[in-house]
């Protein structure tokens, strides 16, 4: 390397180079011959001990903290499906709810335990309803919601894909069985207002749901499932039947109906008209009606406080006694 | 013979290559035997015996948290996850990390390893992969897979999970709690290892990352191909709080009976190589007079171990 006394940019440069080229092969060759730098944490009993006190200090306050908001969450939880049938038909649930003779209106009287702002969320929630079940939620076809009869290959859907002849949009077991009660709530003879739009995801409604996609022939064979759809509105604005088509995770699920916009006060009683179209008689299934407040962490479950509680004073309980234990033990 | 043993070892020198290439490994000088039993050899030894017992719990973790869900499916076989989100758990989401344990791991240094030699006999006594070891393992992984499940149902029920009103659906439930099942198996990984280059910080904490872009990525296909995932973790599950704090109580209570269990074992019934870490922590070093005599310096519970081995192997040569 030939090394010319006015040339100091070109050594510096060349001087760089290898100094970049011998780190490169300093870190290849401690790769290569595993000696990277490394971090070597040892178990000590003080950081044991100091573990689990810091999980039961940040634990135990969440929990409390949780615990308290769920509390603050109040919920009216009302089952109607058997109060609702007449005496009479009490023997045989599943004809009289399969006649479409009668008409199957019902009152229920809710009691208001605390002071509910609004806005207050209704929902029905049925039990033993498998909507988890694969051969169910197979049964659908995403491509026919997003383009109506356009679609051509409905085999998914069947045997619900088409009726005397025709195919039905939508198609599949989960639309056909739609459910179809509905409420209405009074107060003081005068009736709440139930805002039932914006009830379903926004992405569902936006990107799985057609706009130009109308019902056809929709709920027209021998067996009914559910409830009809009015064949004038596009499926993007049926907004029952996108909250009904999310599958539940869990065979005991909450549907939201609607909200009620104004508040609730303590003691006020609430009457409740609703049709009970739906069977869940044929199958052991429960239906409910819930109404419920909402804080920053959703509705009412306790579980999480108590857990988070739990698992933070065992922690401490557990260093305690590690502490003890190591104390009475020198090694 | 380089054949019918084991393991043979074959040293290239001026005789040839005829050794080198009838052996399992070849050295280049005598001198170098020593380094790769009692370095690479130990090394090895705990590297796949661990990566093995990981593997079959983190994929016991994952599976059974499967089995649960069917029984709340009334055994239909819908699975709890999205088809995906399965075919990428054992390719993206917590392969790395198993792979930088079986390259890289490291429990005791190099020098440590020549300087305690008796560390080799952990290898030839099979302690690091005896079946209460095997079996112990696996039954974390079934715990884990209970308090996963239980706990992620039961706190993300069925009432609403967010301050809008939205009510759970299958969606939610099996983002929350395969979110859960990625996080606790890279924790736990990164709980049983002694030895973080920036290699295992990278795979574990990038693992774990990975997870949810791939979430975000799958979430904005279009809905006809990414069916129950379309943006499942913007729109649904990243503004939930509940769905945060459910992954934080779950994660620690799956790894806490693990925990337990080796601040205890370390503690109380500490194996060869967690005293001589201890030892190296310490900065008691004590000189041992030569490889083969036991020496007196050396504090009471290494003595014993030190004994005890040698019964075993005393025992196993008669």
């Amino acid at each position: 390397m030939e090394v010319e006394g006015g040339n100091t940019s070109a050594n510096d440069a060349v001087a760089r180079k290898i100094s970049i080229q011998s780190r490169r092969a300093k870190v290849f060759y401690q790769f290569t011959q595993q000696n990277l730098p490394a971090c070597k944490p040892v178990l000590t009993p003080s950081w044991i001990v100091t573990t689990f006190l810091l999980m039961g200090v940040i634990f135990i306050p969440i929990g409390l903290v949780t615990l308290r908001t769920s509390h603050s969450v109040i919920e009216i939880v009302e089952r109607y499906d058997t109060e609702c049938i007449p005496e009479k038909f009490r023997g045989n649930k599943v004809s009289y709810i399969k006649d479409s003779t009668i008409l199957k209106n019902c009152s229920l009287y809710l009691k208001v335990p605390k002071h509910m702002k609004a806005p207050i969320y209704i929902y029905y929630q049925l039990d033993n309803y498998y909507q988890n079940h694969r051969r169910y939620v197979k049964s659908r076809n995403d491509q026919q919601l997003l383009h109506g009869l356009k679609s051509n290959d409905t085999s998914s859907c069947q045997p619900e894909d088409s009726s005397n002849g025709l195919p039905s949009v939508p198609c599949g077991l989960i639309a056909w069985s739609l459910f179809n009660d509905t409420f209405k709530f009074i107060r003081e003879s005068s009736e709440l207002v139930v805002n039932r739009k914006n009830i379903a995801w926004k992405s569902d409604r936006n990107h799985k749901f057609g706009k130009q996609v109308y019902p056809f022939n929709f709920q027209n064979g021998t067996f009914i499932g559910g409830g009809s759809l009015d064949p004038s509105v596009p499926l993007s604005d049926q907004e029952d039947l996108i909250v009904w088509m999310r599958t539940a995770a869990l065979p005991s699920f909450r549907k939201m109906y609607g909200r009620i916009e104004e508040d609730l006060d303590a003691d006020d009683v609430i009457a409740v008209h609703l049709m009970n179209n739906y069977n869940t008689y044929s199958f052991g299934g429960k239906k409910k009606l819930v109404l419920s407040t909402s804080s920053w962490l959703g509705g009412k479950n306790d579980f999480l406080g108590v857990a988070y509680v739990f698992v933070g004073s065992s922690s401490i309980i557990i260093s305690l006694v590690f502490m003890l234990l190591h104390v009475k033990n020198p090694r | 013979m380089l054949q019918e043993a084991d393991i043979g070892v074959g040293i290239s020198g001026v005789e040839g290559m005829q050794a080198v290439m009838s052996s399992d490994y070849a050295i280049a000088q005598f001198r170098f035997l020593e380094r790769l039993l009692l370095v690479h050899g130990h090394w090895c030894y705990r590297r796949i015996s661990m990566m093995i017992c990981y593997f079959f719990y983190k994929n016991l973790t994952f599976g059974f948290t499967l089995f649960w869900y069917e029984a709340y499916a009334s055994f239909s076989g819908r699975p709890a996850y999205n088809d995906w989100y399965m075919s990428c758990y054992n390719v993206f989401f917590t392969s790395l990390p198993v792979i930088a344990l079986g390259v890289f791991d490291q429990d005791v240094s190099a020098r440590l390893c020549l300087k305690y030699p008796l560390l080799y006999q952990e290898g030839v006594q099979n302690i690091l992969f005896s079946w209460p070891r095997i079996l112990g393992w696996m039954s974390n992984g079934v715990l884990s897979a209970i308090i996963i499940f239980f706990f992620t149902t039961n706190s993300i029920f069925n009432q609403a999970f967010r301050k809008d009103g939205h009510a759970v659906d299958y969606e939610v439930l099996g983002v929350a709690m395969y979110s859960s099942v990625v996080w606790a198996v890279n924790c736990q990984m990164a709980l049983s290892i002694n030895y973080f280059t920036w290699i295992q910080h990278f795979f574990i904490w990038g693992s774990i990352a990975l997870w949810y872009i791939f979430l975000v990525v799958y979430g904005s296909l279009p809905p006809t191909f990414s069916t129950t995932a379309y943006k499942v973790l913007v729109e649904a599950c990243a503004p939930s709080i509940l769905y945060w704090l459910t992954t934080l109580l779950v994660v620690v209570s799956t790894l806490l009976p693990y925990f337990l269990y080796r601040a205890f074992q370390t503690r109380f019934r500490p194996m060869y190589h967690d005293l001589i870490q201890r030892q190296r922590l310490e900065g008691s070093e004590t000189e041992i007079s030569s490889q083969t005599e036991v020496s007196s310096e050396l504090p009471a519970q290494v003595e014993i171990k030190m004994q005890h081995l040698k019964a075993n192997l005393r025992q196993r040569n008669q």
